[in-house]
């Protein structure tokens, strides 16, 4: 298959009709086998590193009968290794991961084309945030894609923004930070008007913000059909808030109650991202739209974990398709009924005893 | 099953509050409760430390002391003793350790605190151990006497079994009344050997507390910093400099970080009669406590040329590896911890794809695994858990560049070399911040008396009072004899 079959494929496949937008009742499992296998066998033509993954794995798509037999890369190997199918100087976009570990070398995915990216992100944004309506003022609390041309969440926002953004939406952002009286201005008067707002940020753009409200003395209530939306977590960006502690002062700050408050789990190295139905009940549920499915297993054996116990997920996202489909991450969680329970890069990181472990000693070797 | 920890005299167990810790699996469940003091009490029972150790302990000798100790160490080493039988049943649960390994380990352990060691750990800090009796003449005139902390707060953490019995003892050969916070992975030995020293000794049972606080718990711990006089504490550089920031600046604070530890092999080591016995050696260092401890081996380091090359050395490692799983299985990994081992062996295996120079032996249903890097390669550190790398080197010197950017986190180095290049070598190391060298397969056995982390750990607790020869003038022309 060509590069111009996959991609006609894939958007044919995004587009497709999905009766129940669950997870539970995503596009049938022989329909998504499909289209992963042969992807699979795509990218172990077209991808020299991930062929001999492949083959020491003893998977190849002669092999392989279900997009669970398709061999993990571990998210590392996205530093270590080129993984593309197509040469990455062709790449029309390249996204790399922040480098905050591993001695600043970042995991690079490279996009031919962002045609699949985006009509993965804006259904699947659709359907978990926008169910309800077609645009809504919108405020980004995140630099824009010129800034961070590198960064897929910096990409992600702009599409939110034009797709789904009314015109009175924006950036509400300055040179050194949040434009702080911007926004207090504009969530004045959204609360005045009765107009929903929307405010989208990564999760560490929040804690200064809601620290700003606090000094200033300032909280909201914002209308109704207003939401809040975040990803990423605090990764050292900013102080670490419990789930629990960080969506009640959301709920308190702005008004908008916890269940419309909805967290993306995305990553780089995927090109479709999982939600939550709101954080009424930490952690939330994820899930992701038919396209993308996950497994809970052993990382070291690679084998499923039994159904409701801890395990290290896995995401197939056929989204992703000139990289590696299925990745093997490093957080921890739990499946359920309609999607898994995401607990975070799990602990263990600290030895048990007095010996050093691997981002300790990074840590203090880069000190 | 219910076990209490914790050694809080003066209180009796309805007075404090209790909280369970769970341990084990479905099979052999156990509760740990550990004591909760308010602030009142964790006051009150530092003041009880305080005062028993000025009445009981500090009018003890050295000698005395040294004796008492042992009696208990004695009791310890006895299969039949309660306690020890105790600790030999309920350790493997609490900390996952096979049961025989921990059964050995203690024993070799507690062997290194019998009186004869304990003298000599003595006298590794002081040249004469009646400064801490009394009034000892000094060389360059006067006299010296050394006084231990009235109150010595250890924060214990981790969970390799009986690590705090040697920062206890430490504090009792300096007469210090001892106060030990256990960490909730392994909270019961301190205790247990608290109360077998009370037991052996009733003179001095108010001499010394094992507590427990929630780690993060700052405002029962800085309860306890202010009541200190001195403060040691083991753990992360995270959490130490933590506990560092809540310590009074008048208090004397003590840090024990995380520690990376390594191997050397020098080709003299790889003939074909004694390959198979440094393997058997070096597997047995990876082995001990899976890698947990601040003295265990990440990497080896190989030399080139010898009989057998690194590359077989390492086939040799994983053989040895692979027949003591049978002997002493791996303990049951936490899923984190099993993520932090893929994670490992992962991006050696992603690494061997790219140079021929690398390889990674066993596959994911192994209990191990050996990586074998054929190139130049830094110090790092493994995958825990019975994670190792062989690293192959010209010349055993050098390894010195490939330690040097990590120079503050050295601990310990398992030499296998002819007495010329140990010697030769030692002082490279030493330089680049190494503090303890052994053979290969004795690694995780310091010898008694050892200078943890290159400190002296008994000097390091006390405070010196000189009484200067211009006192001892002066007083001469004051007495009643004095013409």
């Amino acid at each position: 298959m060509t590069q111009d079959h996959i991609i006609e494929m894939l958007l044919a496949f995004i587009a497709a009709d999905d009766d129940q937008p669950d997870t539970k009742a995503r596009a049938s499992e022989d329909a998504f086998n499909e289209v992963a296998l042969q992807l699979f066998a795509y990218q172990f033509e077209n991808n020299k590193p991930f062929r001999q993954f492949s083959v020491q794995r003893g998977r190849t798509p002669r092999t392989a009968r279900s997009w669970r037999d398709i061999p993990a890369v571990p998210i590392n190997a996205f530093k270590e290794l080129t993984l593309s199918c197509c040469p990455p100087e062709d790449a029309a976009r390249v996204f790399m991961t922040s480098g905050t570990t591993l001695g600043g070398v970042r995991g690079k995915s490279y996009h031919p084309t962002l045609s699949v990216y985006d009509a993965s992100m804006t259904r699947g944004f659709k359907q978990y945030f926008m169910p309800d309506r077609d645009r809504i003022d919108m405020g980004i609390l995140f630099p824009t894609e010129t800034i961070m041309p590198n960064s897929s969440l910096a990409h992600y926002l702009a599409l939110a923004l034009a797709h789904f953004g009314t015109s009175d939406s924006g950036y509400m952002m300055q040179d050194d930070g949040i434009a702080y009286n911007r926004l207090f201005a504009t969530l004045d008067q959204a609360q005045m008007s009765g107009t929903p707002y929307a405010m989208l940020g990564a999760s560490y753009s929040f804690v200064p913000l809601l620290d700003e409200m606090k000094r200033r003395g300032l909280s909201f209530a914002l209308p109704e059909g207003s939401r809040m939306f975040d990803t990423g977590g605090f990764k050292g960006q900013s102080r670490e808030l419990g789930l629990d502690e960080f969506y009640d002062q959301l709920a308190a700050g702005f008004g908008v109650p916890r269940e419309k408050c909805i967290n993306m789990y995305g990553m780089t190295e995927l090109s479709t991202q999982f939600y939550d139905r709101g954080n009424a009940i930490c952690p939330s549920v994820k899930s992701g739209p038919h396209w993308i499915r996950s497994r809970v297993i052993n990382p070291l054996t690679g084998e499923d974990v039994p159904f409701g116990e801890t395990g290290v997920l896995v995401h197939c996202d056929l989204a992703h398709f000139n990289i590696v489909s299925t990745i093997l991450t490093e957080d921890a969680g739990v499946e359920t009924e309609d999607g898994f329970r995401l607990l975070g890069r799990a602990d263990g990181a600290e030895a048990k005893g007095c010996s050093m472990a691997v981002e300790e000693f990074l840590k203090a070797a880069q000190a | 099953m219910t076990e209490r920890a914790g050694y809080l005299p003066g209180l009796t167990d309805d007075e404090v509050d209790w909280q369970i810790l769970r341990f084990g699996g479905a099979d052999a469940p156990l509760e740990v409760a550990v004591p909760v003091l308010t602030d009142a009490q964790m006051q009150a029972m530092a003041e009880r430390v305080r005062v028993a150790s000025r009445d009981h302990l500090k009018t003890l000798t050295i000698s005395q002391i040294i004796d008492i100790i042992d009696r208990a160490v004695a009791r310890l080493l006895d299969r039949k003793d309660p306690y020890r039988r105790k600790a030999e049943e309920i350790l493997p649960i609490v900390t996952g350790y096979d049961a025989e390994m921990i059964r050995l380990g203690l024993t070799g352990y507690l062997k290194t605190f019998r009186k004869p060691e304990l003298q000599k750990f003595t006298v590794e800090d002081f040249a004469n151990p009646l400064i801490l009796d009394d009034f000892q003449p000094m060389p360059k005139g006067g006299f010296a006497r050394a006084f231990g902390p009235d109150i010595l707060t250890h924060i214990w953490a981790g969970n390799v079994p009986g690590i705090p019995v040697w920062s206890l003892v430490s504090g009792l050969l300096v007469k210090a009344g001892n106060i030990g916070k256990v960490p909730s992975a392994e909270p019961l030995f301190a205790g247990w050997f608290a109360q077998v020293l009370s037991e052996v000794a009733p003179e001095i049972a108010d001499c010394f507390a094992v507590v427990w606080w929630k780690g993060g718990d700052t405002a029962r711990e800085e309860a306890l910093l202010k009541e200190s006089d001195v403060v040691l504490a083991y753990g992360g550089n995270g959490s130490l400099s933590a506990i560092r920031d809540r310590v009074p600046v008048t208090t004397r604070y003590l840090a024990y970080g995380h520690k990376v530890s390594f191997g050397a092999i020098s080709r003299a080591a790889l003939d074909t009669q004694k390959a198979a016995d440094t393997a058997h050696q070096a597997a047995y260092d990876v082995v001990r406590y899976d890698q947990q401890g601040c003295y265990s081996p990440h990497v080896f380091f190989v030399e080139r040329n010898g009989r057998i090359s690194p590359q077989d050395f390492a086939q040799y490692l994983a053989h040895e590896l692979e027949t003591f799983e049978k002997k002493y299985p791996r303990r049951a990994l936490s899923i984190g911890e099993a993520r932090d081992m893929a994670t490992w062996r992962h991006g050696e295996e992603i690494k061997s794809f790219a140079s021929k120079n690398r390889g990674l032996i066993g596959n994911a249903d192994s209990a191990w695994s050996v990586a074998f890097v054929d190139d130049t390669e830094d110090l790092s550190p493994s995958g825990l858990n019975r994670t190792i790398k062989i690293v192959a080197v010209d010349a055993l010197a050098d390894i010195v560049p490939r330690i040097a950017p990590y120079k503050a986190l050295l601990q310990t180095v398992g030499i296998a070399a002819p007495p010329a290049e140990l010697y030769a070598l030692s002082t490279a190391l030493g330089i680049a911040g190494v503090t303890r060298i052994s053979a290969i397969g004795h690694m995780t056995a310091p010898e008694a008396g050892w200078h943890h982390d290159g400190r002296f750990n008994l000097l390091d607790l006390v405070s010196i009072t000189e009484i200067e020869r211009s006192a001892e003038a002066a007083a001469d022309t004051l007495a009643p004899y004095a013409d």
